[in-house]
């Protein structure tokens, strides 16, 4: 059997359903392939797309920004030191199996349903895989690197720099993919919930679909699609230049 | 000093940080700086969190809520593992079903869940399904890495000893793949809870995504925040039952793996 690239398929998927649209086969809410593209240039072309995914990418960004940058930071600062991963290494267990999302009513009641309560629980969510994958990527520092690096006289913040962070290195950027997806997810469902200024793609999404309009539902859920793809495809991109080797799992997929 | 007592230290020392975050809760709930309102004490939250479990109300939708997570996670896993076994066993399919998982992994699959209330309705049929979506990817993908990096000589050496393929796989492959399928079952339940929420938080008339909006609505604050209590309880208390679990079916792995490293 020949191998199928991965494109071959999904081009088939997509020419089966234009068919089957066409045939007039499929459910009223089911529209076309074409229909949506069409639907995706109407909004390309009056600003609407770029306003509603503009809002959603700022949220996810600074969201993910803010709660990457301290999950990193402490994760880091925690996996070498023992005071400060005392301290963290309990709140951060007993609350990571916990569903983020519970906490948006309780940041809309605090910070109303700004784009700030959207951002915070969005940072708390990245918070979490970044800081446990820097914790243990700090911690699994081979010790003779950092014995050398020590006895041909680095200073412990040199060594820091040179030694563990490289070393940490891979393992960040896992946490890092982990926490994108989980940005886009939290994004669009805190949209969902409520969007007070009437922008981003998950409130374009509910408003399509309780309006009936599916070609511009589809339409939103396609530029979702393809905005989350093409943020995965420049993390593993910027981690290839950034940090070889990387660990097993993720090898195989999406690579 | 008894060993009792010497436990209960060490215990405290450890959870140290614990009391000092509720602590601070409580004094700054207790000193008027903030509107008591917008941040309730902790007895209030206690309180409110008892009243709901006094007369039912906790349980109805946590019942809901766990029926949801339990039905699609449990058709996850069933499927999810027997997925990643085809593709690590047969290269063929493997490379027909890899594709849809590569590309598929980054988009964030809730953006379909409008889409399902059409397929299924808004009850617990369409929440389900997107559960199942969202858990099927890791353990489909922690399966088939763990059954494609069964160490060789392992392999070798049962097919020297005469076994057959069948009994290899149900003796060699699937023991030395449980762990990596473990993983990905510890990352999927966390998922599923959250879809759980989430999606009852959109549109739904039942569960504990309701209850939350439903007590925020209401501007019940302790009771929001006895909501999201329960929900925190339900993450935890379901986390550690798959630790416990691993522990008891897997005990040759001693230690349980830091969740983040490879996830998803």
């Amino acid at each position: 059997m020949p191998a199928v690239g991965p494109l071959t398929a999904a081009a088939a998927v997509v020419v089966a359903w234009q068919l089957l649209a066409q045939a007039g086969v499929l459910p009223v809410w089911l529209v076309s392939p074409a229909a949506v593209v069409e639907q995706l240039g109407v909004l390309a072309a009056s600003g609407e797309l770029a306003r509603h995914a503009g809002a959603s990418l700022y949220r996810s960004a600074v969201g993910l920004a803010l709660g990457a940058g301290t999950g990193v930071a402490l994760g880091l600062a925690a996996g070498v030191s023992r005071p400060v991963a005392a301290f963290f290494d309990p709140l951060v267990a007993l609350t990571y199996p916990v569903p983020k999302v519970a906490i948006l009513p309780v940041l809309i009641v605090w910070f109303g349903i700004s784009d700030l309560s959207k951002i915070m629980v969005i940072a708390i969510s990245c918070f979490y895989p970044c800081f446990i994958a820097a914790l243990y990527g700090a911690r699994g520092t081979d010790p003779t690197w950092v014995w050398a690096a020590r006895s041909m006289g680095a200073r412990p913040a040199r060594t820091f720099l040179r030694v563990v962070l490289p070393s940490a290195a891979p393992q960040i950027f896992s946490g890092l993919r982990v926490a994108l997806a989980l940005s886009f997810i939290l994004m669009l469902a805190a949209e969902m919930i409520g969007s007070s200024n009437r922008t981003g793609l998950g409130f374009l999404i509910l408003a399509a679909d309780a309006s009936g309009r599916f070609d511009l539902m589809f339409a939103a859920i396609a530029a979702i699609a393809g905005l989350g793809f093409c943020a995965d495809r420049a993390l593993l991109r910027l981690r290839r230049a950034l940090a070889p080797a990387p660990p097993a799992v993720e090898a195989t997929f999406g690579e | 000093m008894s060993s009792a007592a010497v436990k209960a230290r060490l215990l405290v020392g450890r959870y140290y940080s614990l009391v000092v975050v509720l602590a601070a809760w409580e004094l700054l709930a207790r000193s008027g700086a903030v509107n008591p309102r917008l941040f309730p004490t902790l007895d209030a939250i206690g309180s409110s969190l008892w009243a709901m479990t006094a007369d039912g109300t906790l349980a109805t939708h946590l019942g809901a809520t766990l029926l949801r997570v339990f039905a699609g996670f449990g058709l996850a896993a069933v499927a999810g593992v027997a997925l990643g076994v085809v593709m690590a066993r047969l290269p063929a399919v493997g490379r027909v079903i890899e594709p849809l998982f590569s590309l598929g992994y980054p988009i964030p699959r809730v953006a379909l869940y409008p889409v399902f209330v059409f397929l299924f309705g808004l009850g617990h049929l369409s929440k389900v399904a997107l559960i199942f979506l969202e858990c099927l990817y890791p353990v489909a993908i922690h399966t088939y890495s763990g059954c494609r990096d069964v160490d060789r000589l392992y392999l070798w050496s049962a097919a020297s000893m005469g076994a057959r393929p069948a009994r290899v796989f149900a003796r060699v492959v699937l023991p030395a793949a449980s762990p990596a399928i473990f993983t990905g079952l510890r990352i999927a339940l966390p998922v599923a809870l959250v879809i759980a929420v989430l999606t009852e938080m959109i549109g739904s008339t039942r569960g504990l995504g309701w209850l939350l909006t439903y007590a925020t609505a209401a501007l019940s604050r302790p009771q929001a925040f006895a909501g999201v209590a329960a929900i925190a309880a339900v993450g935890f208390a379901l986390d550690r039952l798959l630790v416990t679990a691993r522990t008891r079916l897997l005990p040759w792995e001693h230690e349980a793996p830091p969740i983040a490293a490879g996830a998803r």
